[in-house]
């Protein structure tokens, strides 16, 4: 069967769009782009079709499972989407989020050493 | 500082925003971008938090090394996340001095009995605690707070007495308290200062404490100048 290819053409909106900071550029892969953000230690943001594709662990990423979803613009697809999962390097995790769970302890500490006389 | 959620309880929105200068970190607020300034995001200053546009989540790194901001062509851009809720709570640790250490702890020099004063050894007059917070680290007040309502040298008064203290129980005062507005914030914009007088510095209010110990006490506080609320 023939196959008829047509060159698309670019607009220059479409070249400048691309050239946007934070997004994927043209004709690259998802998954490429999402390891290239993982070894720069950022944020990560992925849409609920999007998120099942990537492993957390495998980059030393931790999910933020506190605040389950985030509205933001999926790494990989480009799409914003108010219930994106969100990833943060596990490096940087306590320099940016107090979870429920460290205050938990530190709350528990705190109740520990007052019966101690010594906070 | 930490992201510790919104007062809406809603979910945080995460914006990708350019530098416009080198020196960002995880942790830090940053700023609406100064009039001419190359990028959208400055950063905050240790007495500034004006026109905030939230926290930064991380710094870019390339291959190792951090990705600096760089006005040289073909070099990476230095785009960062933010998260730019305007009803954001912050965490920070209370510290003291420019560099971070911990709190001072303080021990009380001369007895009362009615609990209505608390005399140390050093001045809670000057940088002045007065309208800030006061808690005890050990003795019969250990974990008890009050609002301090007037100082005069060493001395820090209450209006809701504490137990009799004794010489020798420590204790740990802050220039912060709930409502209050104005923080002075550590070289690395990271902690919050404790031995800065009452309301000065950086528009960030205080929403919560924790009075912990010197080295583990925190302090809750929301963008008292967000760039999304208010045009300045």
């Amino acid at each position: 069967m023939a196959e008829i290819l047509v060159k698309r053409q670019f607009t220059r909106a479409d070249l400048l769009k691309d050239a946007e900071a934070g997004g994927r550029k043209r004709g690259r892969a998802a998954g490429g782009w999402i390891a290239d953000i993982a070894a720069q230690k950022k944020v990560i943001t992925l849409c609920p079709l999007c998120t099942n594709k990537f492993n957390p662990a495998k980059v030393h990423y931790r999910k933020e499972k506190e605040f389950p979803v985030c509205q933001a613009k999926c790494d990989g697809c480009s799409t914003f989407d108010p219930r994106c999962s969100w990833y943060i390097y596990d490096e940087l995790y306590t320099q940016v989020r107090s979870t429920a769970e460290e205050r938990r302890a530190l709350a528990r500490s705190r109740e520990q050493r007052i019966k101690r006389g010594y906070l | 500082m930490q992201y510790a959620g919104n007062f809406s309880g809603s979910a945080p929105v995460i914006k990708k925003y350019k530098a416009s200068a080198t020196g960002y970190a995880a942790g830090i607020v940053v700023l609406r971008s100064a009039a001419n300034a190359s990028g959208q995001m400055s950063i905050s200053t240790t007495t500034s938090a004006a026109d905030a546009l939230g926290l930064l989540m991380d710094t870019g790194n390339n291959q190792g090394s951090p990705i600096a901001y760089s006005t040289t062509q073909g070099d990476p851009e230095a785009v960062y996340s933010v998260i730019v809720n305007p009803d954001q709570i912050l965490r920070a640790q209370m510290v003291t001095g420019a560099t971070g250490t911990a709190i001072t702890g303080d021990t009380v020099a001369t007895a009362s009995s009615n609990g209505l004063t608390v005399v140390g050894g050093t001045s809670v007059a000057s940088p002045d605690m007065d309208e800030g917070i006061i808690w005890y680290t050990s003795g019969a007040n250990v974990g008890k707070s009050r609002k301090i309502t007037s100082t005069s040298s060493v001395t820090a008064t209450v209006i809701v007495p504490f137990a009799a203290n004794a010489v020798g129980d420590t204790f740990c005062y802050a220039g912060i308290n709930i409502g209050l507005q104005g923080v002075t914030l550590t070289t690395d914009l990271q902690k919050v200062r404790t031995d800065i007088a009452v309301s000065t510095g950086a528009t960030l209010t205080c929403l919560d404490l924790e009075l912990n110990g010197t080295g583990d006490s925190y302090a809750l506080f929301t963008l008292g100048d967000s760039t999304f609320c208010q045009i300045t």
